[in-house]
């Protein structure tokens, strides 16, 4: 039953929303048709989904069906209302214009950062050139080289001359310098980040990673979204309560106020 | 609005339904990031209320965990062969499910960032 009143559930949340936010978007100047478009899309988009069955929201007539008749609606938007289009071009050339640089030097960077793994020393030389000083310019520059940068620092410790603009503290840097057994570390441990891109632990639990990894794919993972009161562990056997959840499973949606769960784990 | 909800309903289908909508206006411009995330906010408290209010469906789960986390007051757990009993002798079964699971205690702030 849980999956039956779920339209019913859905229509009551999005008609709050929308209520509540009319007087939000008013705040903000923003149109009652773009309102009324983003309900629009949020219904279809649920409709969509076929996580339970709803009726067609909008008995208005002329709206026959939902997608296409929008687009032509809204060019039509366009017309009577000169200065937003203007403004949408102004502000989308305006960010055609302002990505381009961005874009530019972010790949630019990315393709230093790219090398990383093997050429662990060289990586020192480059980034200096184009940031014109090293360590501090380097993390003054935007967002887009560091998710780079993180595999750097992971790369075992004689490649330390990519350290320096991570956390290890120099002091590391220096004794390690003068060990004459330095070069050949390097030489060995510059070839195994390569296989495996950052360091693993053997420990790490392969049954884990393939499942996040299936996690990822999409929409038909299955999935509850609750509260807890209590979770409860004797030996092997867990119990717990839940509240107020959501179930997606199997392509549909199932609501609860409260569920026990058993489990046994091995 | 002084206190917050949590906002993990976001990445239900109601609430992906949503946030995608807010993405494609935010791309055409019709409105600002601020405005989306005045909206997502509104949403966490509608779906919560609402399930409050409107929900009143009890159901059991059995299955076999495969997998535990605690993190932050937030379970995870991988359920394997799971069973859910609706009302009505309604079962639903699946092989695998993700349980994300909050600290129960309304309004509290999910994102501690």
């Amino acid at each position: 039953m849980s999956n039956k009143i779920v339209p019913s559930i859905y229509r009551a949340v999005i008609d709050d929303v929308m209520g509540s936010i009319k007087h939000e978007f008013e705040e903000y100047g923003v149109s009652e048709e773009v309102l009324q478009d983003l309900q629009r899309k949020w219904e279809d988009k649920v409709i969509a989904s076929r996580v339970a069955e709803f009726d067609p929201p909008n008995p208005a007539p002329h709206f026959p069906s939902h997608s296409m008749p929008m687009m032509p609606q809204y060019a039509a938007v366009h017309n009577p209302y000169p200065p937003p289009p203007q403004v949408a071009q102004s502000q989308s050339s305006q960010q055609q214009v302002k990505t381009e640089p961005v874009d530019s030097r972010y790949m630019l960077n990315n393709a230093n950062y790219t090398l990383p793994p093997l050429p662990g020393p060289k990586l020192n030389g480059v980034p200096p050139r184009p940031n014109l000083g090293g360590q501090t310019s380097v993390i003054s520059f935007p967002s887009g080289p560091q998710p780079g940068r993180p595999t750097i620092p992971q790369v075992d410790g004689p490649s330390d001359d990519s350290d320096d603009s991570a956390t290890p503290p120099p002091a590391s840097y220096a004794p390690r310098a003068s060990h004459p057994s330095l070069p050949q570390p390097q030489a060995s441990s510059s070839a195994a980040p390569a296989d495996s891109e950052a360091i693993n632990s053997d420990l790490d639990d392969s049954d884990t990673e393939d499942e996040d990894l299936e996690d990822g794919a999409g929409a038909n993972t299955d999935i509850v979204f609750c509260t807890y009161d209590k979770v409860a562990r004797v030996k092997s056997k867990w119990k717990c309560i839940l509240k107020d959840g959501m179930i997606h499973a199997n392509g549909k949606d199932y609501l609860f106020s409260r569920c026990t769960g058993e489990f046994d784990w091995v | 609005m002084a206190t917050a909800y949590y906002e993990f309903y976001r990445g239900s289908s109601i609430g992906m339904a949503l946030t995608d909508s807010l993405d494609e206006l935010i791309t055409s411009g019709a409105i600002t990031p601020q405005l989306a995330m005045k909206v997502l906010q509104q949403f966490d408290k509608s779906l919560a209320d609402t399930m409050v209010k409107q929900v009143k469906a009890k159901t059991t789960l059995k299955g076999h965990l495969k997998t535990y986390r605690l993190c932050d007051d937030v379970w995870t757990f991988i359920v394997k062969q799971a069973s859910f009993k609706m009302e009505q002798n309604e079962v639903i079964t699946t092989p695998r499910i993700k349980i994300i699971a909050c600290k129960n205690g309304d309004a509290i702030e999910a994102g501690k960032k």
